[in-house]
């Protein structure tokens, strides 16, 4: 166990979660806690198994062995208060066809009750760098644009958790570094979070524990000399 | 009040997420209302006077059957033949429902639906009510004209009691299936009603050709439940089913909070690239959409054992591929099954274009089945690029599977229809003279082109459609039907099929069926990559 991991109060916990599809198990045995407060990156090379088991420990999979718990009672997203309390950005964008950029914010917002969810979408556009574009339909977004869409969506609404694939995947340098630096600041504002990255900089600024995935064992790496896990070629 | 609880309160439930989207998206629809009260009513009388024409095409047919003697030769009256009809239709529905949820959410109702606090009936239900509604719809149009021919003096009163009981049996099923969606027990939906399609159709094969059982069969009909006639019996009926039906949606519709994003994602995508399929006109990726597995395949590497050469390694695979699918393998049964319930009917065995076209039919739809390989290396023919085997060896390669399986079902089907009359050689050997023109048609489907949607299109009653499309839809089906125009003039001529046509039809299948493939052939090697 290494960096600011604490073992009370999880949020969100682990124990020996095997994950994997149909009864293929993708890597080994996963333990973890992510209380509030608190950053946990999931670092491997890519087919390790960070996407699977994230889909795993928020219940959109169901695991192969151990137990996902959210609090004190096993994971279920068909629980309005899990969804309620957990936001996710996974390998799924999808849009509505005929929404705009800004109705998809909304529907999020409103549909969490967020207060005054105007301000706060017009807020997270700003942020984005998609107030330009705004009022645009999904088809006449940029690659990148989507994937920004997809990740203002989870800063739109309350959420204690929240759970990210890649974040960094198709966005700038700056993009980047401002997604890092905003994770940071909601990290010490209380917000618990879990991440797979491959980006060893968005590690290093945001993640307090690093597991890196493998398919004969996970185990904890030093943050601060994560960079060769994070870029699939783990320490020995 | 704490703010948790006052975002709570103004948290959307799902009704209002769906109004919320609908209007949005309403809000820049670039149609008016004129234009879709324009589309509705054009719909409505293209499918008014398609039924129309189809009804007064099969009240025909029956009057031409009743005006004709009775064969000798007929095992099975016209009721069990319905009966396995509609249960063979009921499966294939039971089946296609659960493989498309019936619930499920389109990859853009998963991301941005599912994870909303509002729950999870509110934002499902009206999917489940649409589903529900649509089966219930395009059941009752469909039976509507098989209703007008089947009943000797159609009253209004009672066709519209018949199809109102076909709608909401629809509706029912659609219940009964979503409601085993939300227990997690679909599993075994699909599965247990082909089962049952192909055992029923099997059991009717053999009860056309065993006497005791064609009796028994006979008798079906008059064991009903109600006393013959009793005017209180067709209403009491479809209240009955209209109850179920209402009952199944109505415990479907408790448990729809159940249902758990996966499963909802995974139909939803499924449901999604079936659709667009239809609107696409394009059946094969349609059959890939429904027949696509699950499931984790069973490995059978036993298959590859005897392969020393590369078209047998293709052979190979292309078995694989159809053992592989309990879909394609329960519709070749039926497909056995459909030649030998025309001409062994009674009234249908009256009427030789009855029975030639349900010889036709059954051998198109084993073509289909087989061509289930040929469709995947179409899909992806980078596998076949990996062989040392030119276009030409490849296609012929993917002809011997699919010629054995023909070979199976021709054979049997020739069998039954002609045992007991001192024919079923003869029948058989026409069957099996068929099997070249119709594997050449399953690969020749398999291979079909796409539809270019970039040239010249055309106004229809159906929207826009691209110039040419009957011509690239029908090939497969065209070298079937043509290689097959000898057996279609043996039984329209009547009595067993004489060793001369036998003849003539596998002369005339190898022609056609090797013209076909050829054009194939030259059509892939002139395509660009």
């Amino acid at each position: 166990m290494t960096g600011r991991r604490v073992e009370a109060d999880a949020l969100l916990s682990a124990d020996a979660v095997a994950a994997g599809h149909g009864d293929v198990q993708v890597c080994a045995p996963v333990t973890l806690r992510v209380p509030p407060g608190h950053a946990v990156a999931l670092v491997g090379p890519n087919g390790a198994g960070k996407s699977t088991v994230l889909q795993t420990l928020v219940g959109l999979l169901p695991p192969l062995a151990g137990a996902v718990r959210f609090g004190a009672d096993p994971v279920d997203e068909r629980q309005a208060s899990f969804r309620r309390a957990v936001a996710q950005v996974l390998d799924d964008e999808a849009f509505f066809p005929s929404l705009t950029a800004r109705e998809h914010l909304l529907l999020t917002a409103r549909g969490h009750g967020t207060t005054d969810p105007d301000a706060t979408v017009a807020a997270e556009l700003d942020l984005f760098g998609l107030t330009e574009r705004a009022d645009a339909l999904p088809t006449a977004l940029s690659s990148g644009q989507r994937r920004r869409l997809a990740l203002a969506a989870a800063f739109v609404r309350p959420a204690r958790l929240l759970v990210l694939d890649e974040p960094e995947r198709r966005l700038d340098t700056d993009m980047r570094r401002a997604l890092a630096a905003r994770l940071a600041r909601d990290r010490d504002g209380g917000l618990a979070l879990l991440l797979a990255s491959h980006d060893a900089e968005l590690v290093a600024a945001v993640a307090d524990d690093v597991l890196l995935i493998a398919e004969d064992e996970c185990r904890w790496v030093d943050p601060a000399a994560a960079a060769d896990a994070v870029t699939g070629h783990p320490p020995p | 009040m704490t703010a948790v609880a006052a975002a709570r309160e103004r948290e959307l439930d799902g009704a209002q997420v769906r109004r919320l989207t609908s209007r949005s998206a309403a809000a820049r629809a670039t149609t008016t209302l004129w234009t879709r009260l324009l589309d509705a009513w054009s719909a409505a009388a293209t499918t008014a006077i398609g039924l129309a024409m189809l009804g007064g095409w099969l009240a025909s047919v029956r009057d031409t059957i009743g005006s004709r003697p009775p064969m000798p030769g007929s095992a099975l009256p016209t009721g069990p033949t319905a009966a396995v009809v509609t249960v063979v239709a009921v499966a294939g529905l039971v089946g296609v429902l659960d493989r498309l949820g019936p619930v499920s959410a389109s990859p853009a109702a998963a991301a941005w639906w599912l994870p909303l606090p509002a729950s999870r009936r509110g934002l499902l239900r009206a999917e489940l009510a649409r589903v529900a509604g649509a089966c219930a719809g395009i059941t009752a149009l469909l039976s509507l004209p098989l209703f007008l021919a089947w009943t000797a003096r159609p009253s209004a009163g009672g066709i519209l009691l018949d199809v109102a009981g076909a709608g909401v049996t629809a509706a029912g099923l659609v219940g009964a299936v979503a409601l085993l969606e939300t227990r997690g027990a679909t599993s075994r939906v699909a599965p247990v009603a082909g089962a049952v399609a192909v055992t029923v159709s099997a059991a009717a094969m053999v009860a056309a050709v065993v006497a005791p059982l064609a009796r028994a069969a006979a008798d079906i009909p008059r064991r009903h439940l109600v006393p013959d006639g009793a005017p209180w019996a067709p209403g009491v009926a479809v209240a009955g089913a209209a109850l179920a039906g209402v009952v199944l949606l109505g415990l479907a519709d408790r448990g729809l909070g159940r249902l758990p994003a996966r499963t909802l994602r995974l139909s939803g995508s499924t449901a999604q690239f079936a659709a667009a399929s239809v609107l696409s006109l394009d059946t094969r990726d349609l059959g890939r959409a429904l027949a696509a597995r699950r499931q984790r395949p069973v490995r059978r590497r036993w298959l590859f054992r005897p392969v020393t050469r590369a078209w047998q390694a293709v052979a190979a695979a292309d078995l694989l591929l159809l053992v592989r699918s309990p879909w394609q393998l329960g519709q070749l049964v039926v497909a056995a099954a459909v030649p030998v319930l025309a001409a062994r009917t009674d009234g249908l065995d009256r009427l030789p274009p009855a029975v030639w076209g349900g010889l036709l039919l059954g051998w198109a739809l084993a073509a289909v089945s087989v061509g289930h390989p040929a469709r995947h290396a179409s899909a992806a023919p980078g596998i076949d690029r990996l062989l040392p085997l030119s276009p030409a060896q490849a296609v012929a390669a993917h002809c011997a599977v699919p010629a054995l399986a023909l070979c199976v079902v021709a054979a049997t089907s020739g069998v039954l229809i002609g045992a007991g009359s001192g024919s079923a050689l003869a029948w058989a050997g026409l069957g099996l003279a068929a099997v070249p023109a119709w594997t050449a048609a399953a690969v020749r489907g398999g291979y079909r082109p796409e539809l270019d949607w970039t040239g010249p299109v055309m106004s229809t009653p159906m929207g826009t459609l691209p110039a040419g499309i009957g011509a690239t839809l029908v090939q497969g089906l065209d070298v079937g039907i043509l290689g097959s125009v000898p057996a279609i003039v043996a039984v329209h001529l009547g009595g067993a099929p004489s060793a001369g046509m036998i003849a003539a039809q596998l002369l005339w299948a190898l022609a056609v069926g090797a013209g076909g493939l050829a054009l194939t052939v030259r059509r892939l090697t002139s395509a660009p990559d």
